[in-house]
């Protein structure tokens, strides 16, 4: 695997020659975008960087359903993601770097922290102090903005954009707010002979051999799920809790990247998919994903706070039988009118997986 | 509160953040209660309502007494569908609790949690900071015993 190179700070001593301007040319012209599912150009993101006392924050804070894959770089090659901070703060002009580090990933924190120290020789000739900041069990704290307010030491609330952090970030200073997968890329760029193309897919669900696999985008859904061994004939394929499903027969020849998935009307992100036997229940499923998103809404704003609780009760009305054909008709108005008008993307996305299953599965939604 | 001035020095120096002192309390004394709050809220000179309404916010950051060991069980999706209903119901029946309850020992509460990372290992679960993983009764009933 691509990630699991090791750089042993082979990629910073390059830049370090490097003027800054030509460090982030690079990295535009290499075409890495964020891949936290934000699709971002991250030279693009390094070059908006506004002027004066800046910050660098590693969004370690994956919290979407089915995804694992910051994970397996934290505990596999977290050396990698380090010297991706390095470079991202040498070529920003950035002394100052966070790792948001989610609360349930804690008990990686310490090999982070020795990882840290040993780096003490190379984190010190670019005059960079890395803190470990933890995370305390909030899905909505992966958001850019939420983090910035997580670190200020204020409740997570969303901010409106603009201004974007790129110049009002931590502390009203530009900030620049970067996924574990993207920093993990960072150093390879440097060492050379590296893909673009390679991202990391979690695969789970009902797979015998569910993992972390670096795959080819543009590869047929078929592929990739084939490579975590699925346990049974599968129905329906989800992209995380956020990204909504697609049925899998239908789809299983289709070339998975950003725009194929979401011309079928549901969302890649993260690259997490979970697969679903034919044995399982749509509305299961549906009741599961919006469990979740009643658990995770700020409650800031009345659409997601109060609609995915009506959401999660029809769906229950629907699971016991005791639902009318007006309540699956409330239900799919409910779905749309929750992403058009929540505050934040928790919001915006909270129904996808709710509108997918109506379009693809809409029998199963009997009363 | 030796170790809270401590950390609470930390905090005005800028070496540590408000979420990272909170976490640290949880972690000695279980849980933020009002009266770690309140004198945190003297000490840094932040409103009480603000202290409250930001650790309030985070599921790992309880603001009342729960038991020693908090056992958080992922029921998102791919645990979902690896079988954590019977994990929650083996737990429930283990130790004489529902969802949202303590032991009257004090020993053990009982929680849902949103998606740890573990889908590859699904079901999971976490108790207080350490993770469990591919879960079974059996397994349940052992790490139980352990911690009894």
């Amino acid at each position: 695997m691509q990630i699991l190179r090791k750089s042993n700070w082979e990629g910073f001593k390059k830049i370090t020659k490097m003027k800054r301007k030509e460090i982030i040319n690079k990295v535009k012209e290499s075409g890495l975008k964020g891949r936290s599912g934000s699709n971002f150009l991250t030279g693009l993101k390094w070059e908006l960087i506004g002027k004066g006392t800046r910050y660098l924050i590693c969004n370690a804070d994956e919290g979407e359903p089915g995804t694992f894959k910051d994970k397996f770089i934290l505990e596999n090659n977290p050396q990698l993601m380090i010297e991706g901070i390095a470079i991202a703060s040498y070529a920003m002009d950035i002394h100052s770097a966070f790792i948001y580090l989610r609360g349930e990933y804690s008990y990686l924190k310490p090999k982070l922290e020795k990882i840290i120290k040993q780096s003490e020789i190379y984190l010190k000739k670019i005059k960079l102090n890395i803190e470990i900041v933890p995370g305390a069990g909030s899905y909505l704290c992966g958001e850019e903005t939420a983090i910035l307010e997580s670190i200020e030491g204020n409740r997570p609330i969303v901010r409106r954009k603009p201004p974007y952090p790129s110049e009002s970030g931590l502390n009203s200073n530009p900030t620049c707010i970067n996924n574990v997968e993207t920093l993990a890329n960072i150093p390879l760029i440097f060492l050379g002979e590296w893909d673009n193309n390679l991202q990391l897919f979690s695969l789970s669900g009902d797979l015998k051999k569910p993992g972390i696999y670096e795959i080819e985008l543009g590869t047929k859904l078929e592929h990739i799920i084939s490579c975590g061994k699925p346990k049974k004939e599968l129905k329906a394929v989800y992209f995380g809790g956020s990204g909504g499903c697609l049925p899998y027969e239908k789809f299983k020849n289709l070339r998975v990247d950003e725009k194929t998935i979401s011309g079928k009307g549901a969302v890649l992100g993260a690259r997490s998919l979970i697969a679903v036997g034919k044995d399982r229940n749509i509305v299961d499923i549906s009741k599961t994903i919006s469990e979740f998103f009643v658990h995770e809404s700020c409650g800031y704003c009345t659409p997601c706070r109060e609609g995915n609780f009506r959401v999660l009760e029809l769906l229950d009305k629907i699971k016991d039988r005791k639902a009318r054909i007006i309540d699956v008709k409330l239900l799919e108005k409910l779905a749309y009118h929750i992403s058009d008008t929540s505050y934040c993307a928790l919001g915006v996305s909270s129904t996808t997986h709710l509108k997918c299953a109506l379009k693809y599965f809409k029998d199963e939604f009997r009363v | 509160m030796k170790k809270l001035d401590n950390l609470i020095s930390e905090y005005k120096r800028g070496e540590c953040k408000l979420i990272t002192l909170f976490k640290e309390i949880v972690k000695s004394k279980g849980f933020l209660s009002f009266e770690n709050l309140n004198y945190l809220s003297k000490n840094l000179d932040i409103p009480l309502a603000k202290l409250y309404t930001t650790a309030s916010f985070y599921s790992f950051i309880p603001t009342a007494k729960k038991g020693k060991y908090i056992i958080r069980v992922c029921n998102n999706l791919s645990c979902n569908l690896n079988g954590s209903e019977n994990i929650i119901e083996v737990l429930k029946k283990e130790l004489k609790i529902n969802l949202g309850e303590t032991t009257g020992d004090g020993k053990f509460s009982l929680e849902l949690t949103s998606c740890i990372g573990q889908c590859d290992s699904a079901p999971a679960m976490m108790i207080n900071n350490k993770i469990y993983t591919k879960l079974d009764k059996t397994k349940i009933r052992r790490i139980l015993r352990e911690l009894k």
